[in-house]
Formats: structure tokens, sequence, C-alpha cells
């Protein structure tokens, strides 16, 4: 008991550079969004839930919210399925193994921009690398960024590229927390390959997932770098999403008001959806599955 | 149930050149028999169970389960099932999905798995159990579920490794009395390992001992007592361990007299007639009396140690360290003074330089040299016949 104000201290401190850094902004967001302002100079007026009613009657906002989704959800399962499948190719014995261990985790180091401009530079539909070895076949080079399905995919196969390597790494510690002698049991039990994975693979790496997937969920959901960097939320909107339409609405449209309350949307709705995930698949080992 | 036979089974993990894990290790387990290895950590005994499982890859040498040679087929084609040290149940499983997860991977029609898990949860007393997850489960019934597991399979041989490792010490005696009722009800083949040498001599039919890969012998518990092949079994079975003494072997007119520093022992005239000089005298703490007379050999009191119905003493015979087992004596102090006898007819001997034992000649002159190597086949092949 003698260290309480040491644990205290901490606490507070914790709490105030927390509260600084996060629940400042946040509140001032959600305060902003109930003003229309054109500037943070500006004196803001008051106008109520008059930019919730704005922006939630604009179908930009409900396409934005569904470009959102689909490429998150997409992401998060290629990039679940891709880690998972790596990882369990890197958990067996070969050699050299510590290498490519530590070569497959080297996209997630690569800077975001780094990697959208070398995706640009290979896709660029008139001087880009993919271009040239089309050209050298005969072909002509698709524009990926004139067609809302290649667009989206671009951003998803991004993702996909520099995050999976987070997924593997996590799933990887996953593995290797689960005990040998289960395999063994299943062997013996009569298992096959598929069965030890479906009864003993799968299941231990249950709480691994479930953070994971709500890791990768979360900044998904979230994503503004790689979809302004490769698309800018085109063509026509098709990759517009929650975090870049109060981007373009704040700073481009000048209609700080309109961005701050799509903003607090987007941020209701992930805290709900979050809890309800929580809700459903409890982190706390012990809770699962009683 | 079914006759578990292995021949010149070995094994190795780094292919031709070694090193060997168990080498030329052949046994017939009868049907119905339970059967321990036993030895001291990385002598062989587990490998060589986890290679009947089908867990380990055979190196060399055969096995067979009831005459079929299973030593290329994997573990579910071997109809074996096996209790882990560390339980190995599925976490995430409910216990009877943990005891049904073998039946269900073989298609068992669902009254037919309930019929069995059910029977075999009443049979361990499981019942009230059988929705909990593993981690509210307690050691000692996990280590029950694990044995359920096992059951239902109805399989040919029960292969138990280290079963009881993990139990504390009361629940460790309890389970192993279930084990050995659990095998007397079944009549199945079972091999426990264990390095427990009072485990192996209250479960075992037979037991098998092995350091560094090889059986050192095999025979009934008594056996290995009474009749130790080296120096290696004499020690490890029985407890407190036995007494060993360096010493030269001569004879004395027609006396054979061990000597050891001060200390000589007088041995039956006619035994252990043989060439050898260098030995070993082992006498079992037990096999030590107390007696009245100064003419009996002195044991300085070092340690005693009370254990109730006991009491253990650790001393000096003219300067040799001794242990011996008494009855009860409360007035048993450190420093004390008392004669005992070696009792003639428990003393042991062995070659010093092979650790093998240097047989008593039981009738004269049938043994050319007094001495029966230990050779394990031959060993084998008298207890097959036995």
């Amino acid at each position: 008991m003698r260290q309480d104000w040491r644990i205290i201290g901490l606490f507070i401190g914790g709490v105030l550079v927390l509260g600084t850094i996060v629940g400042g902004p946040l509140l001032y967001s959600i305060k902003l969004s109930f003003y229309t302002a054109a500037s943070f100079i500006d004196p803001p007026q008051w106008v109520g839930l008059g930019n919730y009613v704005k922006v939630l009657s604009e179908p930009l906002f409900w396409g934005s919210l569904l470009n959102g989704v689909t490429i998150a959800i997409s992401a998060i399962v290629l990039q679940v399925v891709l880690g998972v499948t790596i990882a369990l190719v890197l958990n067996r014995q070969f050699v050299g193994q510590t290498v490519v261990r530590a070569l497959s985790i080297v996209p997630y180091f690569l800077p975001t921009v780094v990697a959208c401009l070398i995706t640009q530079w290979i896709l660029d539909p008139n001087y880009g690398l993919l271009k040239s070895v089309f050209a050298s076949f005969g072909y002509g080079m698709f524009d990926w960024g004139g067609n809302s399905t290649s667009a989206k995919a671009t951003i998803v196969l991004v993702s996909v590229w520099i995050w999976t390597p987070f997924v593997v790494t996590c799933v990887l510690a996953g593995l290797q927390s689960i005990p040998g002698q289960l395999y063994e049991a299943a062997r013996v039990d009569g298992a096959g390959v598929m069965k030890q994975f479906w009864h003993v693979t799968l299941p231990g790496l249950r709480s691994v997932l479930i953070v994971v997937i709500l890791l990768r969920g979360i900044w998904m959901f979230n994503k503004f770098d790689v979809i302004w960097l490769l698309t800018k939320g085109g063509p026509l909107n098709e990759t517009e999403t929650l975090p870049t339409l109060a981007y373009r609405k704040a700073f481009l449209e000048f209609d700080l008001g309109g961005g701050a309350a799509v903003a607090t949307i987007s941020f209701l709705m992930l805290a709900s959806i979050i809890l309800i995930y929580l809700r459903v698949f409890p982190i706390d080992e012990a809770k699962q599955g009683r | 149930m079914a006759r578990v036979t292995l021949q010149n089974v070995a094994k190795s993990f780094g292919g031709d050149r070694g090193p060997w894990a168990v080498q030329d290790f052949s046994l017939d387990i009868a049907d119905g028999e339970l059967v321990v290895f036993v030895g001291p950590s990385g002598c062989g005994k587990s490998t060589t169970l986890r290679m009947l499982a089908g867990l380990d890859d055979v190196t060399s040498g055969k096995i067979l389960i009831d005459g079929r040679d299973v030593t290329a087929l994997p573990p579910k084609d071997r109809n074996i099932a096996m209790v882990f040290q560390n339980y190995a149940l599925y976490p995430q499983k409910t216990v009877f999905e943990n005891m049904a997860f073998g039946l269900r991977v073989r298609r068992t029609p669902q009254h037919e798995i309930d019929r069995r898990v059910r029977s075999a949860a009443s049979s361990l007393g499981l019942e009230a159990l059988l929705e909990r997850k593993p981690r509210q489960l307690s050691g000692g019934q996990m280590q029950r579920v694990a044995l359920g597991r096992a059951l239902v399979r109805d399989p040919d041989v029960f292969l138990l490794d280290e079963p009881l490792s993990n139990l504390d010490a009361k629940l460790r005696v309890r389970t192993r009395e279930e084990i050995a009722t659990l095998h007397a009800r079944l009549g199945a083949t079972m091999i426990f390992v264990t390095h427990d040498q009072v485990e192996a001599m209250t479960l075992g039919d037979r037991i098998v001992i092995m350091r560094d890969g090889f059986i050192q012998q095999a025979g009934s518990p008594l056996d290995l007592y009474d009749r130790p092949a080296n120096a290696f079994v004499a020690t490890f079975i029985g407890s407190p361990e036995m007494n060993l003494i360096d010493g030269g072997l001569m004879r004395d007119g027609g006396a054979l007299v061990m000597r050891s520093g001060g200390l000589s022992v007088n041995l039956p005239a006619q035994s252990f007639s043989g060439a050898e000089r260098d030995v070993t005298l082992g006498i079992r703490p037990e096999h030590i009396e107390r007696a009245e007379t100064s003419t009996a050999f002195e044991l300085v009191v070092g340690l005693v140690e009370q254990i109730g119905a006991q009491t253990y003493v650790l001393g000096k015979i003219d300067g040799n360290k001794i242990r011996a087992v008494f009855a009860r004596d409360d007035a048993l102090r450190a420093g004390d003074r008392i004669f005992v006898n070696l009792s003639q007819e428990k003393l042991h001997l062995f070659s010093r330089e092979s650790g093998k034992t240097l047989r008593r000649t039981s009738t004269k002159g049938e043994n050319g040299n007094g001495r029966e190597l230990h050779g394990q086949a031959q060993l084998r092949r008298a207890e097959l016949q036995g």
C-alpha cells in the first residue's frame, strides 16, 4: 500500500495525456458538429442538429459508408486468410526459417506513402510498369483508377500487402502457444490434417484472431492514408469512405461542422460495433463459450 | 485387447549416426498385461512409447500389434489410445466432447457416442462434469477425463505417458489405484511409462527398466527387487536405495571375504565363486538388522529420520556410508553407536567393471564360473517361457 501514491500518480498522468491528445480533440470535434464554420478562425454559429440532418440526407454519406464497409471487410478477410496461411507455413520447420520469417514482415516496415507511390508507379495507365509489360505483349493498359471495382480492389490489395505481416506475426505467436501434445492427442484420436486444423489450431488461435480482427477492423474502417494517396476517393466518389468524406468536407469544402458531423457519426458507429463485437467474442479467455 | 511385440526397435534422432535414443529394444507384451517402462529421464522410455503410438518414427526394427505389423502405420490406424502427462485435453471442448472426439472422427453414430461416453464417465465419476471445460477442472479431474477419452475408444492397447507426474502426492496414489482397478476390470493391455519406481513396483505386472536407450532388465517387480541384473537396477528399485560398497574379493581359507578399508564382510562360503576381484557389495537398507553382540558391525549413527512406522538411519560402518531402515526406535540419536548384522542371504555382489550382478551359485558346479551374465535376450526368453 506504500506505493499507492505512485500508482495514482501514474494513473492521473495517463488520464491527462490521453485526455489531452484523444479526449480533447474528440470533444472539440463533437462540439464542432453542432456548429457551422468555414474555418477554425471564424466564430462558429450554433445550428443544433442541422449538420447531422444535412449529412444523413446526403446519398454520398451512405455511399461512403457502404464503400468503407466493403473495403474494410474485403481487406480483413483477405488479410486474415492470407495471414493465417502464411503463419502456418512459417511455423513449420525448414532451412532458413529465421531469415524467411524476418523477410515476411518487411512490407510492414514500408511507409504507407512509399507503398502507395510504388503501386501507382506500377499501375499508372500512361507510363506505369504494368503498362510497359502489357504493351510488350501487344495489349493495352487497363485503367484501374477509372472503374469502381478495380479502384476498390487496388486499395484492398495495397492494404493486404502492407498489413498482412501484422496478422502473420500475431498468428505465428498464437501458434507457438498451442501445446504440441494437443496435435499428438488429435492424431491418436484419429484426426487428419484438416480436422487437426479445425479442432486444435483454430480454437487455439481464437483469442489472437479476435484481437487481430478487432484491430484490423478499427484500422481499416478509419483508413485514410492509403485511400487518399491512391484515389482521393475517386473515381466519382466510388472509393469515398467516411474518413475521406469528413476530410473533404472539413478541409476542401470548408464545411467544418459537416466534416465534424461525419466524423462523430463514424465514431459512434464504430464504437457500437466494437461493443457488440466484444460482447459476442470476449477477449477474456475465461468468458469464452461459457 | 492385444498382444504387443517389439522386435529390435531402435530410434535415432540423427539418422544412422545417432545419437540413439533407444537401441535393440525387444519385448513381447502379453494380451491383458500391464507393463511399466521405468528409468531416469532420457533413458528412452517415453520415446519407445511414442514409437508404439506412432508419434515418432522407428529408425529400425518392427512393432507388431496382435501379429499385425504397424511399424509404418500412422497413429490413427493402430487402434491405440494414449494418455499424456499434461492431459492434452482440447481446451475449447467440454468434457463430453473431449471424450467423444475420437469417436466423432471415426463417424460413430450419435447414440453409440452417448452410450460410451456416459458409461466411461460413470466408471470414472465424471458424470457431473460432462458439460464443463477443462480449465474448470482440477488436475485430478483432468487426468480422469484423459483416461476417459482413452476408455471410450475401446482400444487394443492403452499407452500411458507419465500420467501421474503432474498430480500431487495423495492424488497420485489414488489415481494409481484407480488405474490398477481399471486394468483389472478391463483386462486390457496397458503400457505405462514413469520415472517413479514406486509407481512401477505397485502397478506393473512386469517392469522394464531402461537406461541410456537400453533395456537393463525386464521382469516382475519382486524379481527385479530380489534378483537385479546389475547395480543400476539394484539401486533404482527399492527405496531408500541399496547401499553399495566397493571392495576387493578374496578367499581366506575356505571362506569368501569382501574387504573395503577396515570393513570385511564374510560371504556365504559357496557363493559368488568367480575370478572377479574388484567387486561392489550391495545390501538394501531394510536388510540391515540390529544386533546385540559386539561381534557384529558397528554403525555410527549420523542422521536419524523418523517416518512413523520405521526409523531411517544414515550412518557409517568403518568409514563406509550406510543407509539402514529399522523398526521404529524413538531413542536413536545422532552419534549413537549401534551394532548391526548384514543379512547374509540378502547380500548382492556386482562386478565393479561391468556393474553386472555376480550370481550366487545355488547348485555347485552348475555354472562353470558361478557367474551368470544377464544378457537381455537370454532373460527375455526365460520370461516368455515363464
